[in-house]
């Protein structure tokens, strides 16, 4: 990737910008048991918050500029792309620097507040990584419930766990599990007295629970799409109704949410996709989407005949999951891994792929590889065809995968069979070479007891490596021949069309 | 047919295409069904459109390529769907009875009718401003509205253009019209060269732009329409040669093949054979059927398509311009329109 082109500069940079870290190096390995600061966020108000991570940022420049600190020249890129995902500070020292106006809206005023541990261990990821994907690291990804505001609700407790481990994953999935989880939320409710609940619940209620579960896995654009419905339902309520009888229309507008925005536009779409499997095909699809599992089993419970090949690609391996429900539901599956893509396609006579998103350009934005996948398969002037429903679609438009995208905890990149297998180059590390010659003991003997952690620790230290997952790629619309939606197939230049047409409803 | 034993909507429609040989087969279509709900008693909504469902179903049935029809049922009973729904946008009160509704409904059919037959000539003179003084246009003849634009070219005086005319190599059905727009062309000063299918490719470096005409205009913003158009565009685009489309906009169909051979009817083109058949001709051996044998492969057509009636599909992205009465489209408009019609 191409983070390997980065300069070390920054990397010290970041790591020697804490006044009181711990060295970085030795908390990198675990950085999945962090434990974040328990002063929950929301109790400062923005005033607050921007004084105090200005002062940071200043006495983190203090500590840039010190002895050691890298030439300005070299920190600059990097130092500038990170601005962009904070808010604009006031300090003097930084208006001769670009700032970018960039910034992700997704991201941009989460409040960082966390022990000046955890804020190294991240920048020390975050500095590993390179010139161009240094804007996606804006937080670190909360692993554990510690730390979350008094005010989330339990139910979203649980689910933000969910979601960074992957548990549950894929942007329908999450956002029904956020909707259910909402419903608990307002069923716990309780309108404070002077308020109202259309004034209250959105923004001091739901925020937070918003907040956590952005803090543990950036939102996706579904769920996005999705809470700002759902606080437009909210606002739009009378306050003059009675609070039981708000709740209870609120739940019911949720469920039919879920039913008419997810359950019956996966079944048209499920109908829909299947017509156009046609006996003889082979189909292939690239990671695991839901709605193409379902289209899949559907032709195949119409008795067409037909197979599929399933690619797939580390770290996540989705299609695994797929291959083997489709193989138990019957279905002629042959699994690849992305590196055999290009023979893959030539046995594949269509192309089905899932959605995280579909942009105004028409553009696709989905698991990282799925562009590679179509733009094989478009050389081979193979359909393809995309599956989407409408609620995934956003009026954003994208034109690369840098600029807006997921970055997942490198760590997962390897995984810990490959970890082992990595332990006997030990000795080809330039700094155990260098302690072996002096001390030959010590180095054997800290070989004994392999730690496949030390691999990643290893990865953090070295100058000129560094690590990098990104979750999703964008594929460029003349790769894509159609977008099935409960609104029928559609040309990927309709996207806008379709995507005005379900929001003004 | 059997399922509606009151009115025979198959003979209507012949009858009605018979009669008018300006009608294209959605119009007829259409006209064909307002006759129907006219003769029929019927007098609730659910039966209006289940009656229409049954003669759609009839009328679809009995032609081999119903693409083009399609455009029109369809079209129609989206159109009375969403007038029933809503008799308040027809400025009837509630109270009124549906007699009043389908009387609104006939006439309004009736005008749906009249404007059909005005798009050709609004889409000539959209399009005649396409054609630019000293050009030479190649076409593919069978369709009326091009030959109406063509015509409607010539017959202004500002512009000097010449015609190559890739005539249908074997008798297809809409053969006749082709050698009328080549004579009518002709008798106005406007010099026209007639070519083979095959002789497409070696033309091309004389020609400035293509047009042709099409059976029905799909939801990408592709088309589908006489056998060796797709061959054209491909052949217009290697060259850089603009490709438009002359369509009226009730031949919009909500289809959207991904290939030539994910069109909703069957065609027998591609036939495959390890024999030497004593018969070659019978099944319409490719091109190269002469008159005779063509005569008797006609009764083949209520199966599959024969070659001479073939149709193929060029996709959107060899395609410059859709010319419709509406005003000119880039193929991605379509499904934009489809999606206004529909939604």
């Amino acid at each position: 990737m191409s983070d390997q082109t980065a300069e070390p500069a920054p990397a010290a940079a970041a790591t020697s910008s804490q006044p009181q870290v711990a060295p970085a190096a030795s908390t990198n390995g675990d950085a999945k048991t962090t434990k974040p600061a328990e002063d929950a966020p929301k109790k400062l108000s923005p005033a607050e918050l921007k004084k105090q991570k200005q002062a940071e940022k200043q006495a983190r420049r203090a500590q840039q500029k010190g002895p050691g600190g890298p030439p300005k020249e070299q920190g600059t890129p990097k130092d500038a792309q990170k601005q962009s995902k904070e808010p604009k500070q006031g300090a003097k020292n930084e208006q001769a620097r670009p700032m970018p106006l960039r910034r992700r809206p997704s991201q941009s005023n989460v409040p960082i507040q966390k022990e000046p541990e955890k804020k190294s261990k991240k920048e020390s990821r975050q500095a590993g990584v390179g010139l161009f994907f240094g804007h996606l690291y804006s937080q670190p990804k909360q692993q554990s419930m510690n730390g979350a505001g008094k005010d989330v609700h339990p139910a979203v407790l649980s689910l933000g766990l969910q979601y960074s481990s992957y548990a549950i994953c894929g942007s329908t999935a999450r956002m029904v599990a956020m909707l259910l989880s909402f419903k608990a939320v307002i069923e716990s409710y309780q309108t404070p007295p002077g308020t109202s609940l259309a004034r209250h619940l959105t923004n001091h209620h739901l925020s937070p629970q918003i907040e956590y579960l952005r803090s543990c896995r950036p939102l996706s654009i579904s769920m996005g799409n999705a809470i700002r419905w759902l606080k437009d339902v909210i606002i739009k309520i009378d306050p003059a109704t009675p609070e039981a009888e708000a709740k209870r229309d609120l739940l019911e507008e949720i469920d039919i949410f879920i039913r008419e925005r997810v359950t019956a536009a996966d079944r048209l779409i499920r109908d829909l996709a299947a017509t156009k499997i046609e006996p003889g095909d082979v189909v292939l699809t690239y990671a695991s989407s839901s709605i193409v599992e379902q289209a899949i089993l559907r032709a195949h419970e119409a008795g067409t005949p037909f197979s599929v090949i399933v690619v797939d690609s580390k770290p996540l391996f989705e299609g695994k999951q797929l291959a083997r429900k489709l193989a138990n539901a019957g279905v002629k599956v042959r699994y690849y891994l992305i590196t055999g893509a290009s023979h893959a396609i030539k046995d594949a006579t269509k192309v089905f792929l899932g959605a995280h998103a579909m942009m105004s350009n028409g553009r696709l934005y989905s698991r990282v590889g799925t562009a590679s996948v179509s733009m094989l398969a478009s050389a081979q002037s193979l359909p393809v065809i995309v599956l989407c429903q409408s609620v995934k679609f956003t009026e954003k438009v994208a034109l690369d995968s840098i600029v807006g995208n997921e970055v997942a905890p490198a760590e997962e990149l390897l995984s810990e069979a490959e970890r082992r297998d990595l332990l006997p180059l030990k000795s080809m590390l330039p700094s155990s070479r260098a302690a072996s010659k002096n001390d030959d003991k010590a180095a054997t003997a800290e070989e004994e007891k392999p730690d496949t952690s030390d691999v990643l620790k290893w990865i953090a230290e070295s100058k000129n490596l560094h690590h990098l997952q990104v979750l999703y790629d964008v594929t460029p619309a003349k790769y894509i021949d159609m977008v099935i939606t409960e609104y029928g197939g559609l040309p990927p230049s309709s996207v806008p069309v379709v995507h005005r047409l379900s929001t003004s409803i | 047919m059997s399922t509606n034993s009151e009115f025979d909507i198959v003979s209507s429609y012949r009858r009605i295409l018979n009669e008018d040989p300006e009608l294209t087969m959605p119009v007829a279509a259409i006209e064909a069904l307002v006759e129907a709900i006219a003769q029929s008693s019927v007098s609730t909504v659910a039966e209006t459109l289940d009656l229409l469902e049954r003669h759609t179903a009839a009328l679809k049935a009995s032609i081999a390529n119903p693409i083009s029809l399609s455009a029109g049922t369809d079209l129609f009973q989206r159109y009375l769907i969403t007038t029933l729904n809503r008799p308040a946008s027809l400025n009837l009160g509630p109270d009124d009875d549906f007699r009043a509704i389908r009387n609104h409904l006939l006439s309004n059919g009736k005008l749906f009718v009249e404007r059909a037959k005005q798009s050709r000539e609004k889409i000539a003179s959209f399009g005649k401003h396409f054609i630019r003084d000293g050009a030479t246009v190649l076409t593919n003849g069978g369709s009326r509205v091009v030959g109406a634009l063509l015509r409607r070219a010539a017959e202004s005086s500002t512009i000097r253009f010449k015609v190559i005319y890739v005539v249908p190599s074997s008798r297809s059905s809409d053969a006749n019209e082709g050698d009328q727009t080549v004579s009518d062309l002709r008798a106005h000063n406007v010099p026209v060269a007639t070519i083979s299918d095959s002789a497409v490719a070696y033309s091309l470096g004389k020609v400035d732009m293509v047009i042709v005409g099409a059976e029905g205009v799909v939801e990408n913003g592709g088309i589908i329409s006489r056998m060796g158009t797709y061959q054209m565009g491909l052949l217009a685009k290697s060259k850089g040669k603009p490709f438009y489309v002359v369509a009226e906009s009730h031949k919009f169909v909500r289809l959207y093949p991904l290939s030539q051979f994910d069109l909703p009817i069957e065609q027998k083109v591609l036939d495959f054979k390890v024999t030497d058949d004593l018969k070659v001709s019978k099944t319409g051996d490719k091109e190269s059927v002469d008159e005779g044998i063509a005569d008797m492969t006609l009764k083949h057509t209520s199966t599959g398509l024969d070659s001479q009636d073939a149709v193929d599909f060029t996709p959107p992205d060899l395609i410059s311009g859709i010319i419709t009465e509406s005003g000119v489209l880039t193929p991605s408009a379509v499904s934009e329109e489809l999606i206004k019609i529909w939604f």
